[in-house]
């Protein structure tokens, strides 16, 4: 007989207890891997944004955490074209609309000059992008239009404004899908912001991080009051982003603790009912070193065991999520080995947390008292 | 035997052991002194709440006296291991065998061989070897619910027997029993006792009990009576 053989034997005398424990840590677990998967794809699409496009730097309003919030003369895009080591600019126009007929709060819009560097981050599906001086027609990335249940052809209604649908795009990334693309002068003409966008990408001559960051300095230094932002840093300074990792690991501290109080009953409760049992072990030569290892043995035990049905969970959890149209698209239903390793971090956290005191206390106590224990 | 002049010390001497329990101050012993030799077989017998599991205990290492002093082969059990004295010198059975209910019979007497360097086939080997002495090769596998009272204690001696230990403390092991559980109980202690040269010392109420060893120590108030 092995150690680990007693210290499953103990787990399955107390069945009911063991499974009801373990699936309260799963559903912790699970919930936190989800989440952290979530808010791991998100930051990873977000990123994919710009790295699909080629984009190595944005431009926005210095001292802003939104970039909607940004506001820039269009004119700089002439001169940022000037400015040494620039490859390609694109002016956007970003604003958000709510299509509450459809159920949807809100919707990213895109403003886009035709021809913009922007387009080869879109895979058209049906139709076609939009024509210079073309107006009120809007382009549908393919999950927007999924909601809206429009084709291509179609009108569409914009915050009061008739448009045309001329296109459906599939994204690289879960925004773009999700959003729509119009000419960037029918988005600032509804919008009251003639001659404004919200920022600027650029893409640099050399995709050499030494380059691209002297090109940062260069910008900033001509260009009082703008901010000029490795796309890397862009993504993870985001507002949003923060927010959504913030959640998460909210979450994750929320989960550990309620997940080792679970854990500290089950196995005081464990200790309590075994005290005689303990003083039988010592009694038998038994170190405390050695109860410490039973009763610790036990809740490690029973924490890789909710860490694996928490994994199990997290991973059917999120497939039932994408049932429903809406999160199709905007979440990505793999969660990253990193994030089901963290399951197991947690699953040995948790039981360690938990398990330590009432370990800690079984090895104290004293044997002949234990004995006495009915 | 020895080549070196025999130690005078006995197996086990306690000097003047006292007990106070710290709850309500109860005085469990006032006072025991005695000398187990080597090979010897006791009971020690008396009515109920004198001291003898006290005694038992202080003797097989499991809790220290308030004052006095054990010498186990000449040494005071105060300087040494406890946790080792107990695994390896002292067997002890229960009158209500505390058996693990989870554990099969074989498994159950390997559990005290975990403090022991065997690997797992030695532990094994050695169990199965204990668990035909005790004559349950039959009921190798079975679990303690399974047994009879008299099998299960039974598989508690092969357990006790785990590590070879020199000594062997029974509190009441016949308490439980009926009366032919009693009897195979005390053939196989009596077993032990004169073809392995165990040193026995029973705590019983059973006169059967009492006439199968060689000597009777009687307790009364926490004291050793003399006779
Ligand atoms: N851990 C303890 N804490 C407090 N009092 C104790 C403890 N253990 C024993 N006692 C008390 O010490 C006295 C002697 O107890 P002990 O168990 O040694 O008696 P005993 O002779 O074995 O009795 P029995 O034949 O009923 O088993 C009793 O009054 C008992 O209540
Ligand atoms: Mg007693």
């Amino acid at each position: 007989m092995r150690f680990i053989t007693l210290i499953l034997r103990n787990l399955l005398r107390r069945r009911t207890r063991t499974v009801l424990t373990a699936s309260g840590l799963a559903v912790a677990i699970a919930s936190v891997l989800d989440l952290v998967g979530i808010a791991s794809n998100f930051e990873r699409s977000f990123l994919t944004i710009f790295v699909g496009k080629g984009i190595d730097l944005l431009v926005v309003r210095a001292g802003i955490s939104n970039q909607l919030s940004s506001n820039l003369d269009q004119k700089l895009g002439d001169k940022l074209r000037g400015t040494e080591g620039v490859a390609q600019v694109a002016a956007t126009l970003i604003d958000t609309v709510g299509f509450e007929g459809a159920g949807i709060a809100s919707a990213l819009i895109n403003g886009w000059e035709s021809g913009s560097p922007l387009f080869k981050g879109l895979r058209i599906l049906e139709g076609r992008a939009f024509e210079p001086n073309e107006k009120n027609v809007a382009m549908l990335g393919r999950v927007l239009a999924l909601n809206l249940g429009k084709k291509v052809g179609d009108k569409l209604d914009v915050a009061g404004e008739p448009f045309r649908v001329i296109g459906i795009y599939e994204g690289e990334s879960l925004f773009d899908s999700g959003a729509l693309v119009v000419p960037l002068a029918t988005l600032q003409q509804m919008m009251g912001r003639e001659s404004q966008v919200t920022g600027f990408v650029i893409q640099a001559r050399s995709p050499d991080p030494v380059a691209i960051a002297d090109l940062r300095k260069r910008i900033e230094a001509e260009f009082p009051g703008v901010a000029a932002t490795p796309a890397r840093d862009y993504v993870q300074r985001d507002v949003q982003i923060r927010l959504s990792r913030v959640m998460a690991w909210a979450t994750t501290a929320l989960a550990l603790l309620l997940g080792s109080v679970g854990m500290l009953n089950t196995m005081i409760m464990a200790v309590f009912e075994r005290t005689q049992e303990i003083g039988v072990l010592r009694a038998l030569g038994w170190r405390r070193s050695r109860v410490l290892r039973l009763i610790l043995g036990e809740s490690v035990c029973l924490g890789l065991f909710g860490a694996a049905l928490g994994m199990v969970l997290a991973v059917v959890g999120l497939r039932a999520l994408l049932l429903a149209p809406t999160a199709r698209g905007f979440i990505d239903p793999n969660l990253p080995p990193a994030v089901l390793f963290l399951g197991l971090i947690l699953g040995l956290l948790l039981s360690i947390l938990g398990g330590v005191y009432p370990a800690v206390r079984a090895s104290l106590l004293d044997p002949s008292e234990a004995l006495r224990h009915e | 035997m020895n080549e070196f002049p025999v130690q005078p010390s006995p197996l086990l001497r306690a000097e003047g052991l006292t007990k106070t329990y710290p709850d309500g101050e109860v005085q469990a012993l006032r006072g025991v002194s005695l000398d187990v030799e080597r090979n010897e077989a006791v009971a020690i017998m008396g009515p109920s709440g004198c001291g003898k599991s006290t005694l038992l205990n202080l003797l097989g290492g499991l809790d220290r006296p308030t004052e006095g002093e054990i010498y186990f082969r000449g040494t005071p059990l105060s300087q040494i291991d406890r946790d080792q004295y107990r695994a390896r010198e002292v067997g002890f059975v229960f009158q209500s065998f505390y058996v693990l209910s989870t554990l099969s019979a074989v498994e159950n007497v390997q559990v005290p061989m975990f403090e022991t360097t065997l690997d797992r086939r030695q532990r094994v080997e050695r169990a199965e070897a204990l668990i035909e002495q005790v004559g349950l090769a039959h009921r190798r596998n079975h679990r303690p619910m399974q047994l009879s009272v008299g099998e299960r204690q039974r598989v508690a001696i092969a357990r006790a027997l785990a590590n070879e230990p020199s000594l062997l403390l029974a509190d009441e092991p016949t308490g439980n029993l009926d009366s032919r559980s009693q009897n195979e109980v005390l053939q196989l202690l009596n077993d032990l006792h004169q073809r392995q040269g165990l040193t026995l010392i029973i705590i019983t109420h059973s006169p059967e009990v009492a006439a199968a060893v060689q000597r009777v120590i009687r307790m009364r108030d926490g004291r050793v009576l003399e006779h």
